[in-house]
């Protein structure tokens, strides 16, 4: 069983009188992926920001690497790139610009820098754009600019809040087999999302959090299996959608053969099922009364 | 040599930033005190004499000052308030090994350099203009320092105020009434007593009477130099603390 890189405990963030993120414990595996999965609102971001020391919680303790960030901050911010939610380069200066200015200030020794960046522009794709501005780049190149300004200082955690949202489908695809070889390179990847797709694609662990607190954590196949492997899936009697979940296609079969009549279909269960059962699915009477059906 | 090597790292996007847009950001930063000049030198100052020279030779020295107030202080807090709301880089850099001093005076390096600028051709143009004036290693290190102080002003300021509209009511309130009131265009003589005081207090005034005093050749104001070393040490530390709190 390999290390954990993080190792998150009881983390608290308060804002007054509201409690973002609530005891929230998180071990992170050397070398794997790790999807942190929420809705929005959840405490997603919160918990990222405080993991990858860009903010102090009010309660908790987080060791990065073997270096507690209370302690030892800076020694355990060399170990950590991230690419926050908004794209947080300067616009205004080019992409090789953007990278030296990041490269400097880690600290990268000089004659490294133009090696580096030659390796992760290339792995990423960025090499023709180079002398562009940052404000010439479309969504998804800039969000590539990102990682390759947080991956720099060649650190062992990636951190990716939120990383294809907003990008179109090609982006979306280019950035998972991106983040794959960045991966297979050793770079340890924690990655929030609330797109279940992007996280059974590429997540060897997600966590689900739902109102600042822990609900759920293991292989996305653990816990579909843990819900049930098989989903039935049909229209209840008020004609609102309905699920129930088994271990084993006989179960599913012998309920569905009870509700034949009512529209429905047996399949496997994914993990939005599981994110929808520990988040809540939609509120429908809410939906309905706004929508004056 | 670790922290200038540190200031330097941290002024690297922003000089990045200067050699792309020179031109544009000197031009705009010069026609404001070029108008001043015009318009108060030789326009209504016209034949004047304030303090035993021409109006001209006591105006143009105000407009220096004048000048490494708004090019140090508006560029700063400008910047720095889009690298924070807009860009967000400026947290990226909170992220990185490098002592919160060095990110303060890195920050304003990109605002000593464009007040430097500004300041010396407003000087040169100075020159051709009147014969009262003399370059003195004094007159450069008082714009140097009043550059300083403003750009840590601007830094102060950039991490403190919250939005741009805030931003904009401090340089209405506080940045525009003392390009005019310090002792910039008009003796501080001729105002009276109580308002002196006060205005005497206000760091472009120190900023102003050293700088006059080295163009024109009369006897240095060593209490304002002083004065405005402790605004420079009062911004810095203002600086310093917003840069913990935010962190």
């Amino acid at each position: 069983m390999s290390e954990d890189i993080i190792v998150a405990k009881g983390i608290t963030v308060r804002y007054g009188d509201f409690t973002a993120v609530d005891d929230l414990s998180v071990n992170v595996r050397k070398g794997e992926i790790y999807g942190f999965l929420g809705p929005n609102g959840a405490g997603k971001t919160t918990t990222a920001k405080v993991l990858a020391t860009m903010m102090t919680p009010t309660a908790g303790t987080i060791v990065i690497g073997g270096h507690d960030t209370s302690r030892n901050p800076r020694e355990a911010r060399q170990l950590v790139g991230v690419v926050q939610q908004h794209i947080a380069v300067d616009k205004d200066i080019s992409v090789r610009e953007n990278i030296i200015v990041r490269a400097m200030l880690h600290k990268v020794p000089r004659r490294l820098i133009e090696e580096r960046m030659a390796e992760l522009c290339e792995i990423i794709g960025l090499t023709p754009y180079m002398d562009k501005t940052v404000q010439q780049l479309s969504g998804g190149w800039k969000r590539k600019l990102a990682i390759v300004c947080a991956l720099i200082h060649d650190p062992e955690i990636l951190f990716l809040d939120e990383p294809t949202a907003g990008l179109d489908t090609q982006s979306r695809h280019m950035l998972w087999d991106m983040v794959r070889v960045l991966n297979r390179r050793g770079t340890t990847v924690f990655i929030t999302t609330h797109y279940m797709d992007e996280a059974e694609s590429l997540c060897d662990r997600v966590s689900i959090i739902t109102h600042g607190r822990l609900t759920d954590t293991g292989t996305p196949k653990e816990l579909c299996d843990r819900l049930g492997r098989f989903t039935v899936e049909y229209d209840g009697e008020d004609g609102r959608r309905q699920y129930r979940f088994f271990d084993s296609r006989e179960e599913a079969k012998t309920f569905f053969d009870t509700v034949e009549e009512m529209n429905g279909l047996i399949r496997g269960t994914h993990l939005e099922d599981v994110f929808l059962e520990e988040t809540g699915r939609t509120n429908v009477k809410a939906l309905e009364k706004a929508l004056r059906i | 040599m670790s922290f200038i090597d540190e200031v330097y790292r941290v002024a690297l996007s922003d000089l990045y930033y200067l050699r792309r847009n020179i031109l544009p950001l000197l031009a705009t930063s010069l026609i404001t005190p070029l108008l001043y000049l015009v318009a108060f030198g030789y326009g209504l100052g016209n034949g004047v004499v304030m303090e035993g020279v021409s109006y001209i030779a006591f105006v143009i020295p105000g407009v220096v000052s004048l000048t490494t107030l708004s090019s140090s202080f508006t560029t700063i807090s400008n910047k720095l308030m889009v690298q924070k709301r807009f860009y967000e880089s400026f947290d990226e850099m909170m992220l990185c090994p490098i002592s919160k001093s060095s990110i303060i005076f890195g920050k304003t390096i990109l605002g000593i350099i464009k007040g430097m600028m500004c300041g010396s051709i407003l000087l040169a143009l100075g020159f051709l203009m009147t014969d009262d004036l003399h370059i003195t290693v004094g007159l450069v290190a008082c714009m140097l320092l009043s550059c300083v102080v403003f750009s840590l002003l601007g830094v102060a300021a950039g991490m403190i105020v919250s939005d741009l509209p805030r931003m904009n009511l401090f340089n209405s309130f506080v940045i525009l009434p003392m390009t005019f009131l310090c002792g910039t265009m008009f003796s501080l003589n001729a105002l009276p007593e109580v308002v002196k005081v006060i205005i005497d207090l206000l760091p472009l005034t120190q900023t102003s009477a050293c700088i006059r005093a080295s163009a024109l050749g009369w006897e240095f104001p060593w209490l304002h130099m002083v004065l405005l070393v402790a605004y420079g040490a009062l911004f810095y530390l203002l600086a310093l603390w917003s840069l913990r709190k935010s962190n």
